[in-house]
C-alpha cells in the first residue's frame, strides 16, 4: 500500500499576502495534511487485516520529510522523498507524475490520498496519480473493506450514500469520517525521528515536470465593510432587516 | 479566438444553475475577449440539450455506450475524447469550465492528466482584466486568492456555485452537434444507493442558507431554521459543533471540515464565528448573523447584524418574509 503524504502549512499558521501582492508569507509550522492522516490510519487499520506493508510517499522541494516523520510515527512501514527543486511550487500535474512514477517504481496494489490539501484545497492530486498509473479512482471514501483483490467502499452522494465496489490495483481518496488517526506513541516518534529516508529526483523517477499555470498575484480576501447593527424587539429587527435586505441589499 | 467550453451537467430534469451560469459568463467574455463559446453535455444529460438553445455557439452531444448511467471511466474516456477532438487554436486560451459537483471532482483531474492539460477547481471568478484572462481562487481555506494568468494552452477549470450571474445576453446561433464517445468499461460498480436525510446539493447550491449552531440550543429548536429557509426557498446548515453532538448529519455542516457555500444570503443563527466556519461561508454574498453575544467574531464576517435570542429573532424573521 502506498500513502500518499502531503506536508502543509499548519490549519492555524498565519498568512499574509506581500506587499506588492506576489508572494504570500505563510508561517513556518508545518505537517502532515489532514486528510492523508486520515489515509495514514487507514492503511495501518488495513495492513493489520491484510497483511500488507505500508509506504509513505512525498514530494517537495526541500520539504515533505515533517509528513513522512508522522505517517512513520504513526506505525507506516517506510517511507520515501520525492525531492526537487522543480517540485517547488510545482503544477498539481508535476506532482501527480513524480508521485505515480514512485508508486510504479515501488509496487502498489493499493494508493490512498487525502481527498484535498489543506493549503492548495485542489483536490487534484489522488484522481490525477489514478489516471496516470491507468487505473480505477473513487474519490471522498468515508467506509473501506479489502476482500483479496476487492475493495469495497462507502461515500456520501448528494442523495444519500453509495457503495461500490472496485477492483485493486486502484487509487482511493479518503474523506473525514473514514477513520479516527491515532496519536502516535513516544517510541513511534523516537524511531521515526532516526529513520533515514530515501530521496529521489524527478529524473532518477523518469518524470517530467510542466511549468505552473502563470501566477498573476495574490490578494486578500475582500473585506466586508463593519456590520450594519440592529437592535430593538425581535418584531421590529425583523421589519427593518426584511426591508434592507429588499431595498439596500436587493437579495429578496 | 479564445475558446470557451462548458460542460453541462444535469440534474433532476434541468441543467444545474451553476451550467447556466457558466454559459453566461463565456458569452460575456467571448463578447469582450473575442472567441467562441461550446457546451457539451453528455450520455442522458444531452437529452436537454434543446435548453442550450442560444446560449453558445455551438452545442456539442456525446452518446455512448459508457454513460449512462453515469461512471466516472466512462465520462473520463468520453470527455478526453471530445477535447482532443477540439484541439486549441495557436496561442489562443482554451478554457473548459465545469461547475463544482462531485462528478466534476472525480472526473476533471483525470481528464486534466489524460490531456496533459492545467487544472484548478474551487474557482470563484474568470475574468478579463486589460485584455488579460485572469482566474481566481481561495487557497489556505481562504484566508487569501491566488490569481492566475491564463495564456495559451488548455485549463480546465471548476467553479463554485454563485461564481457568475446568469442573466447575460443570450440568443446566439446555436449549432447542434452529435459524436460518439469509445466505448468504455466501468472498472467501479454500484453495489447499492441509499438516499439520506439531507441532499447536500440543496445546501450547497442554495441561493439561501439558513445556519443554525450550538446557540440554537438542540433539534427542538431546528424548525425554526426549516421554517425561514422554507420561506426564502433556501435550505438549511449546521455547525461543526451541532454535527459532532450527532444533532445534524455531516453532510449539512458548513466549514472547513463540512461544506462550503456561496449563497446570496447566509443568516447565521446562534454561530460564533470560528475561522473554521467562516471558511466555508465567507464567500456568500450577504451575511445576516443573529448571535446573544455582542462581541461574538460571527458580526466581524456579517453585513447586518441582530444582537439577540435567535429563538425569538428567526420566528419573527419568518413571519415578516411570508408577509412579503
Ligand atoms: C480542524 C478543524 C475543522 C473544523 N471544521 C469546522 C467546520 O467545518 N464547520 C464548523 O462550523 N466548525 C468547524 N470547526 C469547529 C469550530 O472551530 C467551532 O468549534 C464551531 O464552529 C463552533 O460551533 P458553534 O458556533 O455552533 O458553537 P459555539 O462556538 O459554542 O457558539 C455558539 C454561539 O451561539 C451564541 N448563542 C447562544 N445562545 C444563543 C441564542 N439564544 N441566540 C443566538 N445566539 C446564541 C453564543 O453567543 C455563541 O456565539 C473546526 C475545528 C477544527 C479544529
Ligand atoms: N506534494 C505531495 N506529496 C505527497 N502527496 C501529495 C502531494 N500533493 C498532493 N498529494 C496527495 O494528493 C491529495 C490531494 O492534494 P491536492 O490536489 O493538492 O489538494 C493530498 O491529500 C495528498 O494525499
Amino acid at each position: 500500500m502506498v500513502v500518499l503524504a502531503k506536508e502543509v502549512p499548519d490549519l492555524e499558521a498565519m498568512v499574509k499576502v506581500t506587499a506588492d501582492g506576489g508572494a504570500l508569507e505563510v508561517e513556518k509550522r508545518r505537517g502532515l495534511n489532514f486528510f492523508d492522516e486520515i489515509a495514514v490510519e487507514a492503511a495501518l487499520k488495513l495492513e493489520q487485516s491484510a497483511g500488507a506493508s505500508v509506504l509513505a510517499v512525498s514530494a517537495g522541494a526541500g520539504t515533505g520529510i515533517e509528513a513522512l516523520r508522522r505517517a512513520l510515527a504513526m506505525g507506516s512501514d517506510a517511507a520515501l522523498l520525492v525531492d526537487d527543486p522543480a517540485l517547488e511550487h510545482a503544477d498539481s500535474l508535476t506532482v501527480a507524475r513524480a508521485l505515480a512514477a514512485a508508486a510504479r517504481r515501488e509496487g502498489f496494489d493499493l494508493v490512498l490520498a487525502g481527498k484535498q490539501a489543506t493549503d492548495d484545497e485542489a483536490g487534484l492530486v489522488g484522481p490525477m496519480v489514478a489516471e496516470l498509473l491507468g487505473v480505477p479512482c473513487v474519490t471522498n471514501i468515508i467506509g473501506l473493506q479489502v476482500e483479496g483483490d476487492i475493495a469495497r467502499v462507502t461515500r456520501e452522494t448528494e442523495a444519500g450514500r453509495e457503495t461500490l465496489s472496485v477492483a485493486l490495483p486502484a487509487v482511493l481518496t479518503v474523506e473525514k469520517g473514514l477513520a479516527e488517526p491515532r496519536v502516535p506513541a513516544v517510541m513511534g516518534v523516537m524511531k521515526a525521528m532516526k529513520a533515514q529516508i530515501p530521496r529521489v529526483t524527478l529524473a532518477e523517477l523518469g518524470a517530467e515536470a510542466q511549468p505552473p499555470l502563470t501566477l498573476a498575484g495574490y490578494a486578500t480576501a475582500p473585506a466586508r465593510p463593519p456590520a450594519k447593527m440592529l437592535e430593538g424587539e425581535p418584531a421590529t429587527v425583523a421589519v427593518e432587516l426584511a426591508r434592507l435586505l429588499k431595498e439596500e441589499a436587493k437579495v429578496l | 479566438m479564445s475558446r470557451f467550453v462548458v460542460i453541462a451537467e444535469a440534474r433532476d430534469g434541468d441543467y444545474r444553475p451553476s451550467t447556466y451560469e457558466l454559459l453566461a459568463q463565456a458569452r460575456r467574455l467571448a463578447g469582450s475577449l473575442g472567441g467562441e463559446v461550446a457546451a457539451l453535455t453528455l450520455g442522458d444529460d444531452a437529452g436537454l440539450r434543446d435548453r442550450l438553445s442560444g446560449l453558445a455557439h455551438r452545442v456539442i452531444s456525446i452518446g455512448g455506450a459508457g454513460l449512462a448511467p453515469y461512471s466516472a471511466d466512462g465520462w473520463v474516456a468520453a470527455l478526453g475524447s471530445a477535447l482532443d477532438a477540439l484541439p486549441a487554436r495557436g496561442a489562443a486560451p482554451q478554457v473548459i469550465l465545469f461547475g463544482e459537483s462531485p462528478r466534476t471532482r472525480e472526473v476533471l483531474p483525470r481528464v486534466a492528466a489524460r490531456l496533459g492539460a492545467y487544472a484548478a477547481t474551487n474557482a470563484v471568478d474568470l475574468f478579463e482584466d486589460g485584455g488579460r484572462l485572469l482566474l481566481r481562487r481561495p487557497v489556505y481555506g481562504g484566508k487569501a486568492y491566488a490569481v492566475h494568468e491564463i495564456g495559451a494552452g488548455r485549463v480546465l477549470a471548476a467553479f463554485r456555485p454563485h461564481a457568475f450571474g446568469a442573466d447575460a445576453p443570450a440568443g446566439l446561433p446555436t449549432a447542434f452537434e452529435e459524436v460518439a464517445a469509445p466505448a468504455t468499461e466501468s472498472r467501479v460498480t454500484v453495489l447499492s444507493s441509499e438516499a439520506g436525510a439531507a441532499r447536500t446539493v440543496d445546501l450547497t447550491e442554495a441561493n439561501v442558507v439558513v445556519a443554525g449552531g450550538r446557540g440554537m440550543k438542540g433539534p427542538d429548536n431546528f424548525h425554526l431554521l426549516q421554517e425561514l429557509a422554507d420561506a426564502l426557498e433556501g435550505a438549511v446548515g449546521y455547525s461543526r459543533a451541532v454535527v459532532d453532538a450527532g444533532q445534524a448529519e455531516h453532510a449539512q455542516q458548513v466549514g472547513k471540515s463540512g461544506k462550503t457555500v456561496s449563497p446570496t444570503l447566509y443568516v447565521a443563527a446562534g454561530i460564533s464565528g470560528a475561522i473554521h466556519h467562516i471558511m466555508g461561508m465567507d464567500t456568500a454574498k450577504v451575511v445576516v448573523a443573529i448571535n446573544t453575544d455582542p462581541s461574538a467574531p460571527i458580526f466581524g464576517y456579517a453585513d447586518y447584524g441582530i444582537v439577540g435570542d435567535a429563538l425569538q429573532v428567526l420566528p419573527a424573521l419568518t413571519e415578516e418574509i411570508r408577509r412579503g
